[in-house]
């Protein structure tokens, strides 16, 4: 996030797109909704009419995956009608003639027809957006889970460049990340593409610095990112894995060209702390532990770095993962120091991180509300709010994007689109939410949203199980008639594991980031009993 | 949270507390100013999060030029006020006020307000001010029908009719799931139609028992920790991403209990979600691992030392490196582990493996 979550409940509008923000992001809700309640203007755009939706003022109801062209049809309202701010673009960005050209075609009139939002609607939230000095644009995995994700982000940046809704308080571009510490491992360098802090591993001098500091000759190239890695997998290129905390066959899409690539693995560790469908797979399973039961960090979605403290011991011979790393470096022949505790590993990671070079856990351990990155030295008090003084480095360019449809579009065969999420009541896989009591009254079986007259088609009723299949595999699931779905559109959960969404799923991956499609790809609903004839 | 934010120089003004000036500005109420100041002022039916609604008359001051007290928590200052917090009278009316809240209430063998596991604030306030002697009173209190909701219990017995919950559950988790509901004597915290919890919007944030002053609303998991019997540890929601701190609350080795910090002191602001607040069970499940275990030859997992589980596993991917090269290794690291675990796992690929094929499990 640009910008920090307190600053929510200053804010005097807030677009949110693709963030189901009531159940993934609960807390940051709460501040929307006081926002609310302090009359600040919610926009939703969501192909279902989620909670957030009923206390908007307007609900942008879309078709899934035409987000391009939505937000490329307010640029073009903020261009021609000139609500541009005409400061902020000179002073700090590029490119925006060329951008200028590439938005005029993107009429709100021909994007009522791809999108289904009213013409009107368009116009009057792209006026609302660009002349509220206080807007922020919040969004999520409905964004960067297409095909286009990428394209997604970029016409969202757009946005947020051209109207100069940048460097502000309560006013800027706000990715809330999913999970509660996906920001901190990025930050760390769990990528193929960078060291920590985001220092490329292709750059000569980057890697020179890491090679003095771990001893050791490091990989020039760029390495491949999970999707790819999934893919490699399953054709058998990837031989060898060690997966830490996660299931890659329950959270991955298109599950079962990942079990072919699991069942041909030659060796594969898990380092778990509950069973999963992964470990079924595994030559060796490390017990770990859970966040209660070790001290660290975790960063979350507002680049606040805040301390994970240890209160119990981890169950019978289970270890802390650090530890276990450390030893398993070693007994493949790596140095790795014999650190002490976390915090001096994490001293070890400021010390070639930039970003975080003046955070430690004794200056968090002073601070209830953590240190928020980029944070440079030990006098830094963090950075609440992001390029107060312009982007960080140089000019910002506009990047010109065109609208792709989805990678599987809906036919005879499949008719309904298909998107997946998360509910408030459980987490992930669910290995631990669905250990608990409240989210198995609230939630307890898979479901598929449905509208009713898309379920009236069908023959479908409330709570009867049906059979939903995509061209990749099929999965039951008890039918969930609601008038929130758009008609054509149906929404699956993604928490459980013996009926699992990412049977369905399209694992087509965005151009650049290789993100999955989990937002969009066809599928059919059936009764599971034929009709009774007469 | 007291660094005010600059103002501009007209909108400040002065107001005198306990003869001390201060500055204040248009819109703060007494307590808030006289928070600023270091004076306390007790509150009952209020949480900062809320509207005030004036109702215990718990925080009453003297307020130069009004006949009568009033409700610190809900009046608001203005320029040149003058405010006392602390006199006879006010001491004299928290005595009476506090008398009739005990007369009825759920008493312990000295006489004072049960402790209960959300540290009630009614016993807390007694133990400060004797209350006056009132004869108790024998009105049962009207309750809800137990229902099947796993979290949330509610007590009449000690309820003191603040408003509080429903506040909480109207204003800032925005459903509306629990109510004021009959009259009178009979007044009482429900739902509509009586309905247990889990057949209302109700989304088990557990914030109701969070703002509840006295305990009538406890967690059903773990109703008797009391505060004092449990070791707090500070700690970070290891689920989604707003990263709300928490306080866990362990107990003979376990996690007993988790409640949310003060309002005010961290980023969630004393709120949590079911999931942060509720759902810990994992933590001590029988399910969890707790030995290495390595597939043998009938093809299945077998406890085994550490000492042969790190051997084993290290050879087995040293051995795939030999055999394909780094390009056909693959490391998962997780979002679910810590930056210093996550720090450890690229290095791990990067230096023994000497491969950047190292990724996160989610790319958002
Ligand atoms: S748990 Fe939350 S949603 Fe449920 S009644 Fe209490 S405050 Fe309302
Ligand atoms: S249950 Fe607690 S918070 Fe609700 S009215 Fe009674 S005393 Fe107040
Ligand atoms: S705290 Fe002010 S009236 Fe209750």
């Amino acid at each position: 996030m640009t910008n920090s979550i307190d600053e929510i409940r200053d804010t005097e509008m807030m677009f949110v797109i693709g963030s189901n923000t009531s159940e993934a992001h609960p807390i940051i809700a709460m501040e929307m909704k006081k926002a609310v309640g302090r009359g600040s203007r919610l926009i939703v755009a969501d192909p279902r009419a989620i909670w957030m939706a009923g206390i908007a003022e307007k609900h942008m109801q879309l078709h899934p995956g035409t987000d391009v062209w939505l937000l490329n049809a307010m640029a073009h309202v903020i261009v021609t009608e000139d609500l541009v701010d005409h400061d902020f673009i000179a002073a700090h960005t590029e490119r925006f003639e060329e951008y200028r050209e590439s938005v005029l075609s993107y009429t709100p009139e021909e994007a009522e027809k791809i999108t289904g939002v009213p013409a009107q609607d368009i116009r009057d939230v792209a006026r609302l957006y660009a002349t509220t000095e206080k807007a922020g644009i919040y969004y999520t995995l409905g964004i960067t889970e297409h095909t286009h994700g990428t394209d997604n982000v970029y016409a969202l940046a757009n946005l947020v460049l051209m109207t100069g809704h940048l460097g502000k308080p309560s006013a800027g571009m706000n990715p809330l990340r999913g999970q509660n510490n996906v920001q901190g491992a990025n930050d760390a360098g769990a990528t193929p593409v960078f060291y920590p802090g985001y220092q490329n591993v292709t750059d000569p001098a980057v890697r020179k610095k890491f090679e003095q500091a771990w001893g050791v000759e490091l990989d020039p190239n760029d390495g491949l990112n999970l999707n790819v890695m999934m893919k490699e997998l399953a054709k058998g290129k990837i031989k060898g894995m060690y997966v830490m905390g996660e299931d890659i066959v329950i959270s991955e899409p298109n599950v079962s060209q990942i079990e072919k690539g699991l069942n041909q693995i030659e060796f594969l560790v898990c380092q778990e702390i509950f069973h999963n469908l992964t470990t079924q797979y595994a030559d060796v399973v490390f017990p770990s532990s859970c966040f209660a039961e070790k001290d660290g960090v975790f960063t979350n979605s507002d680049r606040r770095v805040q301390r994970v403290r240890k209160a119990v011991d981890p169950p019978g011979n289970a270890r802390e993962d650090w530890r276990i790393l450390a030893d398993m470096a070693r007994a493949c022949g790596y140095p790795m120091p014999h650190y002490e505790n976390p915090g001096e590993i994490y001293d070890e990671m400021a010390a070639l991180t930039p970003k975080v070079a003046g955070i430690s856990h004794e200056r968090l351990d002073e601070r209830p509300r953590g240190l928020q990155w980029p944070c440079t030295d030990s006098d830094h008090e963090g950075t609440p709010t992001l390029h107060q003084d312009g982007p960080i480095v140089g000019k910002a360019g506009f990047q010109p994007v065109a609208y792709r449809p989805s990678d599987e579009m809906p036919d005879d065969e499949y008719p309904l689109v298909l998107s997946t999420g998360r509910t408030l009541y459980h987490y992930n896989a669910a290995t631990q939410t669905r250990r608990s009591a409240g989210p198995v009254a609230k939630q307890a079986r898979n479901f598929i949203e449905i509208h009713r007259k898309d379920a009236g088609k069908l023959g479908i009723s409330d709570g009867e199980t049906v059979r939903v299949s995509s061209r990749r595999g099929s999965v039951e699931a008890m039918a969930m008639v609601s008038p929130r779905p758009r008609r054509g559109c149906v929404w699956m959960p993604m928490h459980f594991a013996e009926s699992r969404a990412n049977e369905l799923t399209n694992d087509a991956g965005d151009p650049i980031t290789q993100t999955a499609e989990y937002k969009v790809c066809a599928v059919r609903v059936e009764a599971l009993t034929p009709e009774p004839v007469g | 949270m007291s660094e005010a934010r600059q103002l501009p120089e007209d909108e400040l003004f002065e107001v005198e507390i306990n003869g001390r000036t201060c500055e204040a500005r248009e819109g703060e109420t007494v307590f808030e100013v006289a928070a600023r100041q270091g004076v306390e002022i007790p509150v009952l039916c209020h949480d900062t999060r809320l509207e005030p609604a004036g109702a215990c008359r718990v925080c009453l001051v003297e307020v130069e030029g009004q006949r009568r007290l009033q409700p610190g928590c809900a009046w608001k200052v203005s320029a040149g006020m003058k405010i006392t917090t602390e006199s006879d009278r006010i001491e004299k009316h928290r005595r009476v006020l506090y008398g009739l809240y005990l007369a009825d209430h759920k008493l312990d063998d000295a006489g004072l307000p049960v402790e209960t596991a959300n540290a009630n604030q009614l016993r807390m306030l007694a133990e400060k001010t004797p209350p006056l002697q009132l004869e108790a009173v024998e009105a049962p209190r009207r309750g809800r029908p137990e229902d099947e909701n796993p979290y949330i219990k509610f007590d009449p017995e000690l309820c003191i009719l603040c408003a509080r919950c429903t506040r909480y559950c109207d204003e800032i988790e925005a459903v509306n799931a629990i109510t004021l509901a009959w009259r009178g004597s009979e007044t009482t915290i429900s739902t509509a139609g009586e309905r247990g919890l889990l057949d209302t919007s109700c989304e088990l944030c557990g914030g109701c028992i969070d703002t509840c002053p006295t305990g009538a609303l406890i967690e059903k998991k773990a109703p008797q920790i009391l505060p004092a019997h449990a070791e707090k540890v500070r700690s970070t929601c290891n689920f989604c991403g707003v990263g709300c701190q928490l306080d866990l609350h362990v107990v003979d080795g376990k996690v007993a209990k988790v409640t949310s910090p003060p309002v005010g002191e961290t980023v969630n602001d004393g709120n949590l979600c079911v999931k942060g607040r509720f759902a810990y069970d994992f933590v001590h499940h029988e399910d969890r691992l707790t030995e290495p275990l390595i597939r043998r030859e009938d093809g299945e997992l077998h406890p085994a030392s550490w000492e042969e589980a790190i051997e084993v596993a290290a050879k087995g991917l040293l051995g795939v490196k030999e055999r394909h090269g780094s390009d056909a290794m693959g490391f998962v690291s997780s979002s679910r582990c810590t930056v210093e675990e996550n720090y450890l796992m690229q290095k791990l690929s990067r230096t023994a493996f000497r491969t950047n094929n190292i990724h996160q499990c989610a790319a958002t």
